[in-house]
């Protein structure tokens, strides 16, 4: 099966960057019909459809670097029918969250790491990664600004204000975690790929965050993650997500 | 009275800013905010199926037919809270506290996939025909104007289901056989959908909100559907179903309308159940609007 064959550098950088998509498109469908009103369900089925548009190019990619035409099924069978230590997601797109606040926190945090990624592939060697890139960094900028006009009156007011920090404590740790370079990343850099590491992005981060919710962050002195390694949410994640899949393999839906 | 229905007669439409009678203004107002309703709680049936479906772009597309539904929702909202009988919030308060009424089919639970694609394919039909027999004489205009979009997009949602249909109906026995018991679960409350025979004095008929009777767009729906859905080898689980050769027409038999009068009393199979959640969700974010009201009002102007 092609979605089980072995990974190159290269490809494994992209899955990090396609797994990181997928699931977060995922989260973000759940929050329809039960966001605080109906303009938010209608933003989260628009940027939850933009990630996994997003997700959908990588994978494309991946499968045409590995010489497999990218169709339906040979895409869904490389966003969901690998095994769990095949994914590169981030804890940061696994983490189930039923809180509102944490749910706008990781948003708009993963927007602002996400186009920051973005920058990194913006003149990548590889041209359809780059042509990628400039899509995706002209709907990241709405998806920052939705965010942003949720997150600044929701700080301003003491009736939010400390959800919304509760929730970035929660959240940050797992967002900085995310900057933790990914298999294949030094091979991407070497190659023209990517102009720079993610762990070059914690800096930048850090003075977001600090501007964005007026409180003073630090970024970890070190930061350690394994992207091999799931989180505890992960299973239950990918159990609900193949759940029609799983009730005959040999079906197209 | 008789003067505003003569107007009416003669292709009058209403406008919001408009003198009306108060018994027009109030039917006009229940019929979109159940309208209204039914959007947003077809929205809540479906998604509990969302996040499940099968394949990323197969999810996308159902994403943007959601955000339709709920495009939909929001629209008729803005339209009914215009007549100045209730706010959006009083709305949305009096559907979560389940004194406002919905659409029968969404005091139903989705249990299956099969469900969800039973529902986008036999219910969303039944609702654009509905939809679309409005539209065609509507006397208030705001609302016609915003069916004419609702129209257009659920055409591309009926394709949808169509397509998504066909691939079950062609697909494996197990594939097959859920859908069959979605239909076995489905179609008659898709066809009760329509309601009863319509009053020789129906209101909303004679002021040109309804264009056709309820039994015609039933009946329609009856032609079409048991002919396609035997033609996929999917039975109706319909004892009195027959053909009458003399008419060339399907008739079901007798409809037992309980199951519809106890939807309407909020008594239907997952009614309970489906307004608690819509309730308990709406109050765990009320923190959200409410510090929103608060940053809007100490905002200067």
């Amino acid at each position: 099966m092609s979605a089980a064959a072995q990974p190159t550098g290269i490809e494994e950088f992209l899955l990090a960057f396609a797994d990181d998509e997928h699931l977060m498109g995922q989260q973000h469908t759940e929050w329809i019909g039960v966001a605080p009103f109906l303009e938010e369900d209608l933003a989260f089925s628009s940027i939850g459809q933009d990630e996994l548009g997003h997700a959908l190019m990588l994978y494309e990619l991946v499968l045409e670097l590995r010489g497999v035409e990218p169709t339906d099924g040979s895409v869904d069978e490389l966003a969901y029918f690998r095994g769990g230590e095949q994914y590169r997601s981030s804890t940061l797109v696994e983490y189930a969250t039923t809180d509102w606040a944490e749910a706008l926190v990781r948003h708009w945090l993963y927007d602002t790491i996400e186009n920051l990624r973005w920058q990194l592939v913006a003149q990548s060697s590889f041209a359809p990664l780059a042509e990628v890139a400039a899509r995706a960094q002209r709907e990241e900028s709405y998806h920052r600004q939705h965010a942003r006009a949720l997150l600044d009156p929701l700080l301003a007011s003491q009736i939010s204000r400390l959800r919304i920090l509760t929730a970035l404590d929660v959240m940050l740790p797992m967002a900085f975690a995310s900057l933790s370079p990914p298999a294949g990343e030094s091979e991407a850099i070497a190659e023209g790929l990517a102009s720079g590491s993610v762990l070059d992005l914690a800096g930048p981060l850090t003075g977001a965050v600090t501007e964005r919710f007026d409180t003073d962050v630090a970024a970890p002195e070190t930061i350690v993650a394994d992207r091999r390694v799931r989180s505890a949410d992960f299973a239950p994640l990918m159990s609900r997500m193949r759940e029609v899949f799983d009730l005959d393999h040999s079906a197209v839906w | 009275m008789d003067a505003f229905e003569t107007f009416l007669d003669g292709g009058g439409i209403v406008e919001a800013d408009d003198d009306m009678p108060d018994d027009y203004r109030r039917a006009v107002f229940a019929f979109i905010e159940m309208h209204a309703n039914s959007e947003l709680m077809g929205g809540l049936t479906e998604r509990d199926w969302i996040p499940k479906t099968p394949g990323l772009r197969h999810k996308m597309s159902v994403l943007a037919k959601t955000q339709d539904e709920i495009g939909h929702g929001h629209l008729l909202y803005m339209v009914a809270a215009a007549m100045g009988v209730k706010t959006r919030p009083q709305m949305l308060e009096d559907l979560f506290a389940g004194k406002s009424r919905f659409h029968n089919v969404f005091h139903y639970q989705a249990v299956t996939w099969g469900d969800q694609v039973a529902i986008a394919f036999l219910v969303d039909a039944a609702a654009l025909a509905s939809q679309q027999a409005v539209f065609k004489n509507c006397s208030y205009g705001p609302y016609r104007r915003i069916l004419k979009r609702i129209i257009s997009e659920e055409g591309f949602h009926m394709r949808l289901g169509e397509d998504r249909m066909m691939r079950i109906a062609e697909g494996t026995d197990v594939q097959r056989q859920l859908f069959q018991d979605s239909i076995d679960r489905w179609f008659w409350p898709a066809l009760q959908l329509f309601g009863p025979d319509s009053k020789p004095d129906d209101k909303l008929l004679r002021w040109h909100i309804k264009s056709e009777r309820n039994e015609v767009l039933r009946d329609r729906w009856v032609q079409k559907f048991v002919p396609m859905l035997h033609s996929y080898g999917f039975t109706i689980p319909a004892d009195d179903l027959f053909y009458d050769e003399a008419t060339n027409q399907w008739d079901v038999g007798p409809i037992d309308w309980e199951p519809l009068k106890k939807t309407l009393a909020q008594g239907g199979p997952d009614s309970a159940r489906r307004i608690t959640e819509a309730s308990n969700n709406w109050n765990r974010t009320a923190w959200v609007r409410e510090a929103l009201e608060q940053a809007s009002a100490t905002v200067p102007a």
